[in-house]
């Protein structure tokens, strides 16, 4: 399949000084509304099809109380009513085990009207009662995935607690053998589990991870992860960055709609070549990349191309390259011009660290380290104030008391609800837009 | 339009014998015909990289399409990025400038024996940047215009005649290029230098001045820009210098594209009063000094003996400056006295 219809736009300030190595830049990759290969959203079933599994958390716990259960069954129902004909899927149940729900033969299910129901009906037998060992879930979806050629698999698990019944390298293997593999949305229902755990899964799998404190949100959110997870429809697009001889790409992250850092995700591709994945892209969205390389300096007046930023879908027919966008360096003894801000990559250098001072100062609060929990946490606040990533900069209010939020003078809280620092957390990620 | 093999084109400057109009060599004495001069002549990149060729412990490197070395990501120089023509009576220098990927500036020389004397022809265009391949399109424009000029010219036609003709065939060339809906686009200015007169044609911001020798004020500028910025102040609504700050400074009202149906040049015929030397060039120059008297301070004495160092002294002056856009400068001595010499290409 061809496609188009992808732009890659870079953004940075072009002048080094004199010995200057550092150059950053940020790369916008958008896909048109109307982009071709986006036009037919085949129902067919076949290595077009996407393949869909839903996980879902069947502890004992589930049913404390009783309405987690009911209502994982019903948004798992949700979900499962916006599979669009054509498209495979099965639904796991997950305790200390796995076992398959729908079909109960371990295989998918092509999506029509009758398997719908069958499959609605299989999870309202479900009944809560075990331990909770993600990494079995994800390795029962690896298998029933393996075995069907879609041309993109996305999961979407649901837990409401710890990960109490394997151990973190056993997880951390299943989620290993998983990347690449499929692409996975978490849930974390209630309170009672850990945001660092499903952010791991998330993260590795190149999905979203979010709270949902009220089991009575569930239906809702799931029934829109699907319909996104729907509209995606080109699998395994990849930033390939080539640079110079003697450089080195210090950094690669995606800094909106939020910041992962893709740096240590690197696949070679060639000695000055490597992948980075960007997971499943549907029309219409757009996504920016921060780039950071490390060049050797070249004179005053030359100019060097530190990267090449090519965008590239895989398929087993072959790779096709999207697009592509150059950052390039010019020395230059002018300073009015190497010490110029690139305002989007001052923007995106403040959304990261609002990530980290959040994730950081909420690690240290956990730890009862007061001190490093209030600077963070009041950087944090300042610099949401300064970029005006509201949506954060309220998140952060349920967490502490705001004196001064320009110079980001705070107090912690002394009772803070469970959900509204798990919301924080998981949310931490989510940047406000650049523009141009 | 360039006439086809056999029709007249003038005589031969050593021979006096009838020539063809797109003839090299006189038929009669096999004297080569001095052809015209374009500053693009060869596109492309240098083959190898200059960096990597020279290091052994480099791997060999091959150059992308886009004009870097694979290896060390060093971007090489263009046949395009900097060119120096001298063709005797007239000497030019285009450069990328310090800003620009590429070089979108072109110019075309040439040189001719017409009946009355010896001419000097320079041709400048600068593609507009907001319209696609504006690179080609200066090129094209340049290399079409240029033709009908030397062609013109040996016959002894009216060079303002042949001026109008010249811009018909370059928006001819750049129909050609493009669509109304895609047109690469580029203004232009020409200079035709006679014994006794300097006739300009121009659309656009490019731009054509007169330096006397004597310097100081004679210095004149011979084109009005078709800008924004140059009808404010001939509204009187800003002074110059306040103009050319507006954002809309650089904004044409006229260039030459297939998006502007019929392409009306401005022509206007120049009698310097005394010897002195015609400036052409591209705003990638007059943005760091716009004035005439400015320019002729730059350029004077010097370009009246040597064409070629002083368009690139005022070429490294602009790049001194910031060197933001492209820069071209041609400088034709006036009156074009000395004997018309064979192109040569001078190596930066």
């Amino acid at each position: 399949m061809t496609v188009s219809g992808f732009t890659v736009d870079v953004d940075q300030n072009l002048y080094v000084p004199e010995g200057g190595r550092d150059v950053s830049a940020i790369v916008t990759v958008a896909s048109a509304a109307n982009a071709t290969g986006f036009s037919s959203p085949g129902p067919a079933t076949g290595p077009t099809a996407n393949a869909e599994l839903i996980l879902i958390d069947c502890s004992g716990s589930m049913e404390y109380p009783h309405t987690k259960i009911t209502e994982a069954q019903a948004a798992t129902a949700a979900a499962v009513d916006v599979i669009r004909d054509g498209t495979w899927f099965a639904v796991i149940a997950g305790t200390n085990l796995a076992w398959p729900v729908f079909p109960p033969d371990g295989t998918m299910a092509v999506a029509d009207p009758a398997s719908r129901a069958a499959a609605k009906q299989a999870v309202a037998g479900l009944r809560a009662g075990g331990g909770t060992a993600i990494g079995q879930w994800l390795g029962l979806a690896r298998q029933i995935f393996a075995a069907y050629p879609a041309r993109l698999r996305h999961a979407i698990l649901l837990t409401d607690g710890k990960n109490q019944h394997e151990t973190a390298e056993q997880l951390a293997a299943a989620i290993g053998q998983c990347e690449g593999v499929f692409s996975c949305d978490c849930r974390g229902v209630g309170t009672d589990w850990e945001v660092s755990e499903l952010r791991r899964i998330s993260t590795a799998l190149l999905g979203s991870v979010d709270i949902v404190p009220d089991p009575s949100g569930l239906a809702a959110d799931f029934a829109t992860m699907m319909q996104n997870a729907m509209g995606k429809q080109v699998a395994d697009v990849a930033l390939r960055v080539w640079t110079p001889q003697h450089a080195a790409v210090a950094f690669v992250k995606q800094v909106a709609p939020a910041v992962d850092d893709l740096t240590s995700r690197r696949t070679s591709r060639s000695p000055q070549a490597g992948d980075y994945p960007t997971g499943a892209w549907g029309p219409g969205e757009s996504r920016d990349y921060h780039v950071g390389i490390q060049v050797t300096p070249a004179g005053i007046g030359q100019e060097m191309l530190a990267a090449r930023v090519s965008l590239v879908a895989s398929s087993p027919a072959g790779e096709d390259v999207l697009g592509q966008g150059l950052v390039r360096a010019i020395w230059t003894d002018d300073e009015a011009l190497s010490t110029k801000i690139n305002l989007r990559v001052a923007h995106y250098t403040g959304q990261a660290e609002l990530a980290g001072a959040i994730q950081e100062g909420l690690e240290a609060r956990k730890q009862g380290d007061e001190e490093t929990a209030t600077a963070k946490l009041g950087r944090a606040v300042a610099l949401a104030h300064q970029s005006g990533n509201e949506d954060t900069a309220r998140l952060l209010a349920k967490v502490v008391d705001v004196v001064d939020v320009s110079t980001g003078t705070v107090r912690l809280k002394r009772q803070v609800e469970d959900a509204d620092e798990m919301a924080l957390d998981t949310r931490s990620t989510k940047t406000v837009r650049a523009t141009k | 339009m360039t006439g086809g093999p056999g029709e007249p084109g003038g005589t031969c400057p050593t021979c006096g014998e009838p020539i063809g109009a797109t003839d090299s060599f006189c038929e009669s004495c096999g004297a080569e015909l001095p052809p015209a001069i374009v500053s693009t002549a060869s596109p492309g990149y240098t083959p190898e990289c200059p960096v990597c060729s020279v290091d052994p412990s480099a791997p060999p490197g091959t150059i992308s399409p886009d004009g870097y070395c694979e290896s060390c990501g060093r971007r090489v120089p263009s046949g395009r990025d900097h060119a120096e023509l001298d063709l005797g009576l007239l000497a030019g220098v285009t450069d990328r400038g310090l800003r620009h990927r590429r070089n979108e500036d072109a110019m075309a020389l040439a040189t001719a024996a017409a009946p009355a004397g010896q001419v000097a022809i320079a041709v400048v265009c600068d593609g507009v940047s907001s319209s696609p391949r504006p690179d080609e399109a200066s090129l094209a424009a340049a290399q079409a215009a240029v033709r009908v000029l030397l062609t013109a010219t040996r016959r002894g036609e009216d060079p303002a005649y042949s001026s109008q003709a010249a811009v018909s065939a370059a928006y001819r060339a750049l129909t050609t290029l493009g669509s109304p809906g895609q047109a690469p686009s580029a203004t232009y200015v020409s200079t035709v230098v006679t014994g006794d007169a300097v006739t300009v044609c121009w659309l656009g911001d490019s731009r054509a001045y007169w330096l006397p020798a004597t310097g100081g004020d004679g210095a004149t500028r011979l084109t009005q820009d078709d800008s924004v910025a140059e009808q404010l102040v001939a509204r009187g609504a800003m002074g110059e210098a306040e103009a050319m700050a507006s954002p809309q400074a650089h904004v044409i009202t006229r260039w030459l594209g297939a998006d502007l149906a019929d392409p009306e040049p401005h022509v206007t015929r120049f009698e310097p009063p005394g010897p002195g030397v015609v400036l052409t060039c591209s705003d990638g120059l007059w943005n760091y000094r716009s004035e005439a008297t400015g320019l002729a301070e730059l350029a004077l004495p010097a370009a009246l003996s040597d064409p070629l160092g002083a368009a690139a002294s005022l070429v490294k002056f602009a790049l001194d400056a910031g060197g933001v856009d492209n820069i071209t400068v041609v400088l034709i001595p006036f009156p074009p006295a000395g004997s018309a010499t064979l192109p040569r290409r001078v190596q930066p």
